[in-house]
């Protein structure tokens, strides 16, 4: 699930960029460092919204950098274990199935498929049911239940 | 972290910094990320090549799941939602367009929205 909230992160700024425009210089950086990022607390870091508060800059000592603590807002994606949510497959194959939530990789194990599921090989690999009413192929929308997380971004998981 | 062991959303067991966030709707985040990306375009001829990989997929992924397509609906939905409206009056004073624009609920409709968003309130 995708939430706002409130981080902190001290900022080590080098001394040719003080002056008039020390604000933005720090809010590019800090875009540039947390955006994109992923930790095992707070998830997938998307996109800064505002700058709360820069705080007072300490010089550390010997090289004259500036570390500044600054208070941002941004929106992060996170998955918990025993969420549902919805993905996007993005590739099947008789192990079982990977899919897409936003930035997360999830993988399904054919063991975590319904029973009733059948692997078919060809051009578009899928698992499809006994009438052939379901099939999940590349591209289909499922639906499933994460039952575990690994921090470097990957999921198992199960329908 | 021993919290890592013991979380389980399906049980509402979430980290404390998340329990006190703000969890957004993905038609939400498909707004807070659509205008990002235009003021990206504005400063920049390539956008696409200045967002990180996780915030072009995390569009992507709004995009395609967001139920509400139409942001009049959700800014509706946020503005009821704050203001538990109590009468089918209320709700259409508060919010004209519920009546006039999208779907153009009737006050049936209003009424049992209205009931259905009172029960969670309960839920407190």
């Amino acid at each position: 699930m995708f939430f706002h909230i409130v981080l902190e992160r001290n900022m080590q700024l080098h001394p040719r960029h003080f002056g008039r425009n020390l604000r933005e210089h720090i809010i590019s950086k800090l875009m540039k460092d947390v955006e994109g990022t992923c930790s095992g607390r707070h998830g997938f870091v998307v996109a800064i919204t505002s700058v709360e508060n820069i705080g007072k800059g300490l010089i550390r000592d010997g090289t004259g950098f500036v570390t500044f603590p600054v208070k941002y807002q941004c929106v992060v994606f996170r998955p918990f274990k025993g969420e549902i949510l919805e993905a996007v497959v993005s590739m099947v194959n008789k192990m079982g199935f990977f899919a897409e939530a936003g930035p997360v990789q999830i993988f399904v194990s054919n063991h975590l498929i319904p029973d009733d599921m059948e692997f078919q090989s060809g051009d578009m690999p899928n698992y499809t049911t006994s009438d052939g009413s379901v099939k999940i192929q590349k591209d289909s929308e499922v639906r499933l239940k994460i039952i575990g997380t690994r921090v470097d971004a990957t999921e198992i998981v199960c329908p | 972290m021993s919290g890592e062991e013991e979380e389980n959303a399906a049980e509402l067991k979430i980290g404390d910094e998340f329990l006190k966030a703000k969890c957004l709707m993905n038609c939400e985040v498909a707004i807070i990320l659509h205008h990002k990306y235009e003021q990206l375009q504005q400063t920049s001829d390539d956008p696409m090549n200045q967002v990180s990989q996780v915030f072009e997929k995390s569009l992507q992924y709004v995009k395609r799941f967001s139920r509400y397509k139409n942001p009049d609906a959700v800014r509706q939905l946020c503005v009821l939602g704050n203001l538990c409206p109590e009468t089918v009056e209320e709700a259409i004073a508060m919010v004209p367009s519920i009546k006039t624009r999208g779907r153009a609920h009737d006050d049936e409709a209003i009424e049992k929205m209205l009931n259905d968003l009172s029960l969670i309130k309960k839920f407190e």
